[in-house]
């Protein structure tokens, strides 16, 4: 033991160093601890590292300890929050979570029951053709004498017990779609699934579980409304209580990720083995056949131009058995869920979210780790907002609108409806034509109408799918409150975790969302509920305030009837932008109304402030362009500006000196041109649309269009989007300017063969992830990281809109955090920012005064002084 | 380019029928055409652009093979009568590939062009392509899919060769246009001449099952060096080794170690099984027809 703590000595470390920067498992901490302790009998641990406070100066206030207020309570017990902690534990222990999907109301038909029966007995045998193929194929690798390319899975075939492989194998079969899934996409889901299971595994045997637990249980008193109030950040607080807890394993695990190449390979081997192993009898459904096992799952290419993709399909009989079972449940990650407790805060790039389901802080696309390199690397107390910030979006509680949900389902497991953004089930689907009778005589364009006719199945499908996973979900959770635990993008873009219902999602599932807190509506809550129902609605775009809510107060009619007779009456709010939003909102409006007190009506119901056109009120910041800067809102001004019908007004004028001119084009498009042709093009230049893409969207909104003559859309969308560009050049001098130094820096930081990198105004140090691609083959090992070059095309197109969007999230991080120390409920879709009725004027006011702050920063400045000292 | 082709043909006392793609040489042509005395006809039209798969009016050089063909004064021959009708033409280097795919569609389709008959192409191509073409099986790099559809669909002859040198090749910017291909060799512009076999259609191949065939020979080739009865097992196909045994294939022959010939008895054979008495294949069909032409 001496002779190793010299040696510690001599290297230049510290035994101190041991406890700051190790991670433990089990005792390890302990046992550390007492073997120093038999040489050095006085050694005292090191104390535990004073907490840090960032210094950003735009946060200055809100970490300063003289204005610290204490954190806001929920609506919860201790002992309330304590069991949902522990319900929310079980559903992670268990992996998954099987629900019934909202069609489970339906009736069930003679041949379902039949069905369903027959895929339970071929299930049974399944599992046992898996089980008994992986073991041996297990025993196969494990002889000693043969080393082929599998036996270096051996050991990742052993670290589950075989009966979770089979599970793992079987729950991809049921999930597979009747169009099949790419062969490395599957690979890698089986091969992460495995992975997964094994890290809570690890988690639960190192006895970090344990821990977890003990300190959230210590946490919920920052929460709890019968508890003491603290002044403390729940990360502060979490770091307080693991200080504090000082032995037992560390929270978060020692490095173990596995490398892609693993995680494929392994996916394939188990695979392979399903592909051979699954077989149903041909005649299943057909008695007339002749009984033989046939290969459910098979693997065939499709040909993209000149590259190929390898698919796994399922036959069709077994796609026909599982659609003729209709089979009514859903089986979910757990971390597809919601929470049913207040996220674990995040208090490191490692740690946080889930309380077992490992979770990146930064989701990364493939084979592009180098962020989660990047952010470990960075001190923690930079990243202290963006945990912070993250933190306080998934702290936010959530309901669900049960009325509404009602009137979804009951529609959904009807017929669906199109209009209303309920997927139809297949069963409205277009049927193919009937066949010639004989296959030779099929005619190309009979072809071509059954391929249509497929496509359109296969869309519908996968749309259907969809709703009816976000529904179960919403109807699983239908009388509980949930959380979403966030993380971000590589931008800082921030977003809920569980994958399917979110706020994130579509009118549908933000109509069915509401706080689990309620406040009163206060004074003008209820303004703000009618306003914001207008806004929904898509009218009055270009009216003031005052004038939109003197509207929603000249339609109260329409609007009781909505609420009162939603899918009976003069159905009002189907005729809007977001019916669905709009329809809750209406019930809302009605019932505060209604209420004796409006004032004092306690509303639970999200309004929305949208942001207009945020990436260019960016660049119109950062240029201090003041006529672009009025055309985006930047300028107080008694009626909204609406950007896209300047664009629109400008492009209208070049037209028309150019029919003058007696351009064909120009001439052909007298009339055409409105706010909504170019209203996509305008929002996503800031994005970096590319002419290309500009032309498909202008095509597609001229498309839509009947009168327009078809022959001309090619020619015609290639003028406008041209013009289009023109007309912003021409309103956004600055713009321009700005975006060409950022792409030129790009430019040339990518020829010199390294990748664009940046740091947020609050800290979060930024890697742009594109590389030059290698198609994904599964058997060779993938590349090593550090010899990957970046892709100059995508580094350099790319930058502008990133930069732009890590601006617009860091604008949206400051604003959380502000009104978390102004005690309001806050949570984000990027740009569009929601809150209570009651709290809307205030978030405004803390919105618009962290823009100003946000750009009175010198940022481009900040960003040339930083390229310059990494890249020169 | 200066038209180097028109003119030799011309001179040769041939009658020309020109498809100029480019406006800005159109006029100079048209002005060539009212001095020949009906020698030579002018269209404006790209070859390579001949019915597009797009919708809605063609807008030239996107013409159709059908106008075309009346303008020339084509008509229609059974496939199995003499050859109706020469082409001469040049492939541009960018997509060369695709556009020699697109005219193996058509002829195992009997489209565009090839719905007037056996039209016999001569075209200068890349010697990188030529290669591929005219490979022998075993070569796993060179002998792909496209190769056993061009010897099976085409006699192919090397009219001649011509290096590189011989031509301006360079950019704008200095570069070179031709692209230097990695295993094969690439030095020379090849003129062959592509005949369509006027045996192509028996046996069970017809034009309205050609597509099949197209797919499965293609997915074959997806994974070369791979043994066809795996293959045709990943297929759910059973009896697949009494099938090679019947057509005195090897049992462990590799995807790129059959003949051209091979692949139509194999596809013949296939007719009469189940395979493709199952709906999943033709659905596999349509779909990639549709991607890849």
């Amino acid at each position: 033991l001496l002779r190793y703590l010299q040696q510690l000595n001599s290297r230049g470390f510290h035994v101190d160093e041991l406890f700051q920067k190790c991670l433990f498992e089990e005792d390890e901490k302990e046992m550390v601890l007492w073997a120093i302790r038999t040489v050095q009998p006085n050694y005292q641990l090191p104390p535990p590292p004073s907490p840090e406070i960032c210094k950003s100066s735009l946060l200055q206030d809100f970490y300063s300890r003289e204005t610290m207020v204490s954190y806001p309570k929920l609506d919860f017990s201790v002992k309330e929050l304590q069991e949902r902690f522990q319900q929310q534990l079980e559903m992670e222990l268990r992996n998954t979570v099987t629900i019934e999907s909202v069609e489970a109301a339906k009736p069930l038909s003679p041949q379902a029951v039949k069905a369903r029966e027959l895929l339970g007995i071929l299930r049974s045998q399944w599992h046992d053709a898996i089980l008994q193929a992986l073991q041996s194929s297990k025993r196969s690798m494990a002889r000693p004498r043969r080393m082929s390319k599998h036996s270096v899975l051996y050991p990742y075939m052993c670290l589950l017990p075989d009966e979770d492989y089979v599970d793992i194998m079987l729950q991809i079969l049921n999930d597979l779609s009747p169009q099949g899934e790419s062969l490395a996409v599957l690979a890698r889901e089986l091969g992460s699934r495995v992975y997964d299971r094994y890290i809570i595994q690890r988690k639960v045997r190192s006895r970090q579980l344990e821990k977890v637990q003990e300190i959230y249980e210590n946490y919920i008193q920052l929460l709890a409304k019968d508890s003491q109030p603290e002044q403390y950040l729940p990360r502060e607080y979490w770091q307080k209580l693991v200080a504090e807890a000082g032995f037992g394993p560390s929270l978060s695990l020692k490095n173990c990720s596995w490398p892609c190449v693993l995680l494929m390979r392994l996916g394939m081997h188990m695979l392979e083995l399903l592909v051979k192993a699954v077989k149903v009898p041909r005649n299943i459904l057909n008695r007339r056949l002749e009984s033989k096992p046939i290969p459910v799952l098979y693997h065939v290419y499709s040909f993209y131009s000149n590259w190929q993709v390898g698919l796994i399909r399922p036959h069709p009989i077994f796609s026909q058995l599982v659609s003729n079972a209709a089979e009514t449940t859903l089986t979910f990650s757990s971390s597809a869920m919601p929470m049913l407790c207040p996220p674990v805060p995040w208090t490191s790039p490692t740690f946080g979210a889930f309380v077992l389901s490992d979770t990146k802080l930064m989701r990364f696309v493939d084979e592009t780790p180098q962020h989660q390199l990047l952010l470990e690397q960075c001190p923690l107390v930079n990243l202290h907002p963006v945990l912070d910030a993250l933190n306080q979006l998934g702290n936010c509680a959530w309901k669900i609108n049960q009325p509404v949900l009602d009137i979804i389902i009951s529609i959904f497991n009807d017929k669906g409806d199109e209009k209303l953004d309920i997927p139809p089930p297949l069963s409205e689907a277009p049927k193919p034509p009937t066949p010639p009778s004989n296959s030779s005589a099929w005619s190309k364009s009979f072809k071509h109408e059954v391929f249509l006719c497929k496509k359109k199945a296969a869309e519908m499908h996968s749309l259907r799918m969809d709703a009816l996973y976000k529904l179960s979900i919403a109807n699983y959770v239908r009388d509980k409150v949930f959380w979403f635990p966030h993380n971000m993008d590589f931008r800082g873009r921030t977003y809920p975790c569980p994958p399917y219902f979110n706020h994130l999602g579509n009118d549908v599932t933000r109509a069915i969302l509401l706080f689990a807190e309620g406040r009163p509506l206060g004074p003008r809550g209820l303004d703000w509920l009618k306003i914001h129902l207008i806004n929904l609605t898509g009218l009055k775009k270009k009216n003031a305030l005052q004038e939109r809510l003197e509207y929603a107060n000249e339609i109260m009619d329409d609007i009781l009837d909505s609420a009162d007779r939603p899918l009976t009456g003069r159905k009002w709010w189907m005729d809007t932008d977001e019916p669905w939003q709009a329809l809750a909102c209406c019930m809302e409006i009605a019932k505060a109304s209604r209420s004796p007190d409006p004032a004092a009506y306690i509303s639970h119901f999200p309004v929305h402030q949208d942001g207009s056109c945020n990436g260019l009120q960016h660049y119109a910041a950062l240029g201090r362009d003041l006529s672009g800067a009025a055309s985006v809102n930047l300028v107080p001004s008694g009626l909204p500006q609406d950007v896209y019908s300047a664009v629109a007004q400008q492009v209208e004028e070049f037209r028309k000196k150019d029919a003058e001119r007696g351009l064909k084009i120009a001439q052909v498009l007298q009339g055409f041109i409105s706010r909504k042709v170019v209203k996509q093009t305008v929002m996503t230049v800031v994005y970096g649309v590319t002419r290309y893409g500009g032309r498909l969207q202008i095509e597609k909104r001229l498309r839509e269009i009947d009168e327009f003559p078809e022959e001309y859309l090619w020619e015609a969308s290639h003028y406008l989007v041209k013009q289009v560009f023109n007309s912003i050049k021409e309103m956004f001098s600055a713009t321009r300017d700005i975006q060409n130094w950022l792409t030129e820096s790009a430019k040339l930081i990518a020829q010199s063969g390294r990748t664009v990198e940046w740091v947020t105004p609050l800290g979060l140090p930024i890697i742009q992830p594109y590389y030059r691609s290698r198609s994904t083959v599964v058997t060779p090992l993938c590349p090593a990281l550090s010899c990957r070059k970046p892709d100059t095309v995508k580094q350099k197109n790319a930058f502008p809109p990133n930069f732009i969007h890590s601006l617009d999230s860091t604008h949206m991080m400051l604003t959380a955090l502000h009104c978390l120390r102004r005690g309001l409920t806050f949570v984000s879709v990027h740009d569009c920012y929601w809150t209570h009725a009651l709290t809307v004027d205030v978030m405004n006011q803390v919105c618009r005064q962290q823009f100003v702050a946000l750009h009175s920063e010198k940022i481009l400045q900040d960003l040339s002084e930083f390229m310059l000292e990494k890249y020169c | 380019g200066p038209g180097i082709l028109t003119r030799s043909l011309l001179d040769a006392g041939f009658r020309v029928v020109a498809l100029e793609s480019n406006s800005d040489f159109l006029t100079d042509l048209q002005s060539l055409e009212n001095s020949l005395d009906g020698q030579l006809k002018v269209i404006h039209g790209d070859f390579f652009r001949l019915d597009p798969l797009a919708k809605g009016a063609l807008k030239p050089p996107a013409v159709s093979s059908d106008k075309v063909f009346e303008t020339l004064g084509v008509a229609a021959v059974p496939w199995r009568a003499d050859v109706p009708l020469k082409i001469f033409g040049i492939v541009s280097q960018q997509l060369e590939r695709n556009r020699l795919w697109r005219l193996l569609f058509a002829m195992y389709e009997c489209s565009s062009i090839y719905r007037y008959g056996r039209v016999e192409l001569n075209l200068f191509i890349s010697e990188k392509e030529y290669t591929v073409l005219t490979a022998k099986p075993g070569k796993s790099k060179v002998y792909q899919a496209l190769t056993v559809l061009a010897q099976l669909g085409y006699e192919i002859e090397l009219l001649h060769k011509e290096p590189w040198s011989s031509f301006a090749t360079n950019l704008k910017n200095g570069g070179l246009a031709i692209p230097k291909a990695g295993q094969l060799p690439n030095d020379h512009f090849c003129l062959v001449r592509l005949t369509p076999q006027q045996n192509l259609f028996t046996g069970g191949l017809k034009p309205s099952n050609a597509s099949t065939f197209i797919f499965m020979v293609k997915q074959s080739f997806a994974k070369p060096k791979s043994k066809l009865t795996d293959r045709l097992n990943s297929w759910s196909l059973d009896n697949s080794d009494a099938l090679l045994k019947a057509l005195e294939i090897p049992k462990n022959a590799a995807i790129c170690n059959l003949y051209p010939e091979d692949y139509k008895r194999l596809f013949e054979a296939l007719q009469n099984s189940d395979l493709f008495g199952e709906t999943f294949f033709h659905d596999e069909v349509l779909a990639s027809t549709r991607t890849m032409n």
